[in-house]
């Protein structure tokens, strides 16, 4: 096979030095994580937002020391547009990272997709559950927001443990944290925690990841080539 | 043509210590791209040769020569299916593929460290 004449005619086989070799690598590695992975900043921010403005809208329907109220259909139309546009982003982002690629980090990357809508589905069934059983309306907004915050909080720890990703499982502890303070702070300071610690935290996480230089983003240790 | 007949003396060497080998199937910029590409997938996983070619920004020719070349010494397994009928050539970078890519890559840094004295020499 005259396979000289085919590196010839490709105009870029001209040799490399060693430096230039490992800068290539390093360039296509960064390259070949951005384009694979996705941004987590994209998983963070919308969710993010819709924490805090959603439930932060909830709180101002509230009578509170905040001289702002809004009337309780408008606090529900920003809530549920929000978290709609959260989960869409959610499920569009995590569907496109795995085009093109098979085997198990897919396997266990849907896997973990779907254990948010198990768990969100499940949580569901548990409070209307326990909600039929007549309990105060307090106690039933305060079930709501502290038992979501909890599985938030699960799931991340999962995904860090998944991932090898301590800065996911940092995020969970917090939300873990913020869900359990949510309950103590009673109604309506209940929605404030989840505002601005759940939410709150959330859109520093994305930041972090927005703001990350691109060749750090999503380096996972996924395998052994370390440059 | 009595030069030829000269030549027995040895020739002056330009560099003072042989330089590390490096691996000529990936020594060179397209197939190092490649494979630096496939090796940041997780041992198994597999790539579809139009998400490769994306990520790389080659043509579709121009990938497949390479491709054949790291197939050829085992660095890479294509692997040939039907999904929804329409035919898919999957790409990934077998464990001798991998293991080569980490020589390589010792081989570079050898090259980029100037040498040192032995410790307690």
């Amino acid at each position: 096979m005259s396979g000289r004449d085919t590196d010839a005619s490709v105009d870029e086989d001209h040799p490399l030095s060693a430096g230039e070799s490992l800068a290539l690598i390093e360039r296509q590695q960064a390259a070949a994580q951005r384009r694979l992975g996705v941004n987590p900043a994209l998983f963070y921010g919308p969710w993010g937002v819709a924490y805090l403005l959603g439930f932060g809208s909830i709180f101002l329907t509230y009578p509170t020391a905040v001289p702002v109220r809004l009337p309780g259909q408008v606090a529900v139309v920003i809530t549920g547009v929000l978290f709609a546009v959260a989960t869409v982003i959610f499920v569009v982002t995590g569907t496109r990272v795995g085009r093109g690629l098979r085997g198990p980090s897919r396997g266990a990357g849907a896997m973990y997709g779907w254990s948010w809508t198990l768990g969100f589905c499940a949580l569901a069934a548990v409070n209307i559950g326990v909600t039929r059983l007549g309990l105060p309306d307090d106690a039933v907004t305060l079930l709501w927001s502290g038992s979501s915050l909890l599985l938030v909080g699960v799931l991340y720890l999962a995904a860090g443990a998944l991932f090898q990703d301590w800065f996911q499982y940092g995020l969970g502890m917090w939300m873990l944290v913020s869900g359990a303070c949510s309950v103590f702070a009673d109604v309506p300071g209940n929605f404030a925690v989840v505002s601005l610690a759940g939410g709150g935290g959330l859109l520093l996480a994305a930041a972090y990841f927005a703001l990350r230089p691109p060749c750090r983003r999503l380096r996972h240790e996924r395998d052994r080539v370390h440059v | 043509m009595s030069a030829i007949g000269s030549m027995s003396k040895p020739l002056p060497q330009p560099l003072p210590e042989p330089l590390p080998e490096l691996d000529p199937v990936i020594h060179a910029q397209a197939r190092l791209r490649v494979t630096v590409a496939l090796a940041t997938l997780a041992t198994g996983d597999q790539i579809t040769f139009p998400r490769l070619q994306q990520l790389l920004e080659m043509s579709a020719g121009n990938l497949s020569t390479h491709l054949r070349k790291l197939e050829d010494v085992d660095y890479v397994q294509l692997t040939k299916t039907h999904r929804r009928r329409i035919p898919v050539t999957y790409v990934s970078l077998t464990l001798t593929g991998r293991r080569a890519l980490e020589d390589y890559i010792a081989a570079l840094r050898r090259l980029l460290t100037p040498p040192t004295d032995q410790p307690g020499g």
